[in-house]
């Protein structure tokens, strides 16, 4: 009961970072609002770093998702004849976004991303909130952002899942 | 000049769907760019409304938080009309 408790604590700073995290990686490129990408990239972060351990299940390497969160978009640009990198810099440059707003919001995938992670944690109680969780989520993501910037890495999805699974597995093990 | 017949064929939505959202995110930019400019430039929330095809309360809902204080204090310099000719 206590260790529940505990859990739940933890599990409220973990949330409170992951959102602020997504926030400050939306705001940094230039977006006013955090998309479930954002928050991949906040679950990178944690300290706990299942979600790095996930991705290199795979033969990933983690510190390339930004770079294919932009490639993905000039990919995309591409595919229209619109070259990103031959437009003024003004425009294809990110200027980092500030933002005095009281309330916190995010994209409809990044609520997406939350409401999934709340509908997963109530399937295993008995560790905290984790980086591998978020991965687990946004590799059951079939369109968006996310989806091609993992498909821009190279990475197939449905062995990410399955390596975010086994990472929260291993964590389980460790706990116990 | 962006020619349509570059567009992604019909069959590849997914890819005409990503190109979409790619391009409203070049889009946004340009538009908080643009606006934190006017502001800095004395424009007023209903002209800018104006400019962009919506209401004074949408335009201020969009894009006040994501102003300065330092921005939203700027001394108005000249009016609209003074702007246009001078650019």
């Amino acid at each position: 009961m206590f260790k529940r408790i505990k859990l739940r604590i933890r599990d409220i700073g973990t949330i409170n970072a992951l959102c602020s995290g997504a926030e400050k990686q939306a705001h940094e490129n230039g977006e006013a609002f955090p998309g479930a990408e954002h928050f991949l990239l906040a679950a990178m972060a944690l300290p706990d770093g299942t979600a790095r351990r996930a991705f290199e299940r795979v033969g990933a390497d983690p510190d390339t998702l930004r770079a294919a969160i932009a490639k993905q978009y000039s990919d995309a640009l591409n595919r229209m004849g619109i070259d990103l990198t031959a437009m003024d810099t003004e425009h294809h440059i990110p200027e980092p976004v500030t933002s005095n707003r009281m309330l916190y919001d995010t994209k409809p995938s990044g609520q997406a991303v939350m409401k999934a992670l709340y509908e997963q944690r109530t399937e295993n109680k008995n560790i905290p909130l984790l980086g591998a969780h978020v991965v687990a989520v946004i590799a059951s993501m079939e369109q968006g952002v996310a989806a091609r910037s993992l498909l821009t890495m190279g990475i197939d999805q449905n062995a990410l899942g399955a390596a975010a699974k086994q990472t929260l597995n291993a964590f389980s093990r460790k706990q116990t | 000049m962006i020619d349509i017949t570059t567009l992604p064929p019909p069959d590849e939505t997914a890819d005409a769907l990503a190109a979409v959202v790619a391009l409203r995110m070049i889009a946004d930019r340009l538009e908080r760019k643009t606006v934190k400019k006017a502001i800095e430039k004395g424009w007023t929330w209903a002209q800018i409304a104006e400019a962009l095809g919506i209401t004074k309360q949408a335009a201020h809902k969009r894009h006040a938080a994501f102003l300065t204080n330092k921005t939203m204090m700027a001394k108005p310099t000249r009016n609209k009309m003074a702007d246009k000719k001078q650019d």
